[in-house]
C-alpha cells in the first residue's frame, strides 16, 4: 500500500461539500470549544460527578451505561461510577442519536460493508480496557490534564506517545 | 437524574457537532505527523484550551473547581500512562477515537458498528476478568 493511500482521506472522513441543511459550516475547533465547555458544565454545575471532571467520556460513560444495565437485568454487582449509581449517564446514546439526526438531516447516511469485522472488535474491546485502566478516553484523559491532574496528564502523554507510536507503525507497514 | 438527562442531552449536540465536523481526538495527531493538515488537531487543542479555561471560571458560578488531587502513587502513574499508551495506540489501528467511532456508527459505517460492540462488551469484560487478574498481578 503506498503512503499517499494511506493519507487519503477515507469517504466517510471527507470534509461536507454540499451545503449544511442549517447554512452553517461547523468546524472542528466549533466543536472542539463547545464540548470543552459542555464537558466541563455537565462536571461542575449539573451532577455529573463524582470523580472529577467525569462531565464527558466515551469510555467510562459506555461502562456506567453497560455494567448498570447488566446489573439492574442480572443482578451482578459490576463496577459502576458513583455519578451512575441511581441512574446511568447516558452520553453514548445521545451522541449516537445525535449523529444520526445530522447524518440524515444533510444526507449522509448510508450503509457501508463492513471490512474486518472481527479486528475492529478487538480493538473496540481492547480500546475500552486499556481506557477503563487509564480512567478515562482520548477525551477525558485530556479533560483531567485540563482539571489540574497529574495522572491526567501522565495519561494524556502515554496517548500521544501512543498515537505517535501508532501512526510510525502504520506508516513503516504502508512503505514495505 | 439531572445526570442522565444532561448528559443525553450533551451527547446528542456533540454527536450532531461532530458528525459535520468530523471531530477526532486521535485522528488530529496522526494527520498533523501523516500529512502536516492541521484541522483536526485545532479541535483537539480547542478542547483542551476551553476546557482548561472553563474549569476556574464556571468554577466561580459553582462555588468549586475539580481537585485537589492526591498526589499518584508510582503503579497507579504507570498503569495510567500504559493505559493512555494504548488507547493511543490501538485507536489509532482502529481508525479513530472511541466519540468519532460512535459517530460513524450513526452514520451507517458497518465496520464501526463491530468497533462499538466489542467497546461495550470490553467495559464487563475488564470488571469481570481484566481488574481482578491486574489485582491479583500487582502488589
Amino acid at each position: 500500500m503506498p503512503l499517499t493511500v494511506l493519507a487519503e482521506p477515507r469517504a466517510q472522513d471527507a470534509p461536507p461539500t454540499s451545503t449544511p441543511a442549517s447554512g452553517l459550516r461547523i468546524t472542528a475547533v466549533h466543536t472542539g470549544v463547545v464540548a470543552g465547555l459542555l464537558a466541563v458544565s455537565a462536571g461542575t454545575l449539573l451532577d455529573v460527578r463524582p470523580p472529577d471532571a467525569y462531565g464527558l467520556c466515551m469510555a467510562c460513560h459506555a461502562r456506567d451505561l453497560v455494567d448498570w444495565t447488566i446489573n439492574h437485568l442480572a443482578g451482578t454487582r459490576l463496577t459502576v461510577a458513583p455519578a451512575s449509581l441511581v441512574f446511568p449517564v447516558l452520553t453514548p446514546i445521545g451522541v449516537l442519536l445525535g449523529a444520526l439526526a445530522a447524518a440524515f438531516a444533510n444526507g449522509e447516511f448510508r450503509w457501508r460493508i463492513p471490512d474486518r469485522s472481527w479486528r475492529t472488535f478487538l480493538y473496540g474491546a481492547l480500546v475500552m480496557n486499556f481506557a477503563l485502566l487509564a480512567g478515562g478516553c482520548s477525551i477525558r484523559l485530556l479533560l483531567r490534564t485540563a482539571a489540574g491532574e497529574a495522572l491526567g496528564l501522565g495519561g494524556f502523554g502515554g496517548l500521544v506517545a501512543g498515537v505517535v507510536v501508532g501512526t510510525w507503525w502504520l506508516r513503516w507497514r504502508a512503505s514495505r | 437524574m439531572i445526570a442522565a438527562a444532561a448528559t443525553l442531552i450533551i451527547g446528542g449536540v456533540l454527536g450532531y457537532l461532530g458528525q459535520r465536523s468530523r471531530l477526532c481526538f486521535i485522528g488530529g495527531i496522526r494527520d498533523f505527523i501523516l500529512v502536516r493538515d492541521r484541522y483536526l488537531l485545532k479541535g483537539l487543542i480547542a478542547f483542551g484550551v476551553t476546557s482548561w479555561l472553563a474549569f476556574p471560571i464556571i468554577g466561580l458560578v459553582s462555588g468549586g473547581r475539580p481537585g485537589p488531587f492526591a498526589a499518584p502513587d508510582i503503579v497507579t502513574l504507570l498503569l495510567t500512562i500504559a493505559g493512555g499508551f494504548g488507547v493511543g495506540f490501538i485507536s489509532t489501528l482502529a481508525d479513530g477515537c472511541p466519540f468519532r467511532q460512535h459517530v460513524l456508527a450513526a452514520q451507517g459505517v458497518r465496520s464501526s458498528f463491530a468497533y462499538l460492540g466489542g467497546f461495550f462488551a470490553g467495559a464487563a469484560i475488564f470488571h469481570a476478568w481484566t481488574a481482578p487478574l491486574l489485582f491479583q498481578l500487582l502488589p
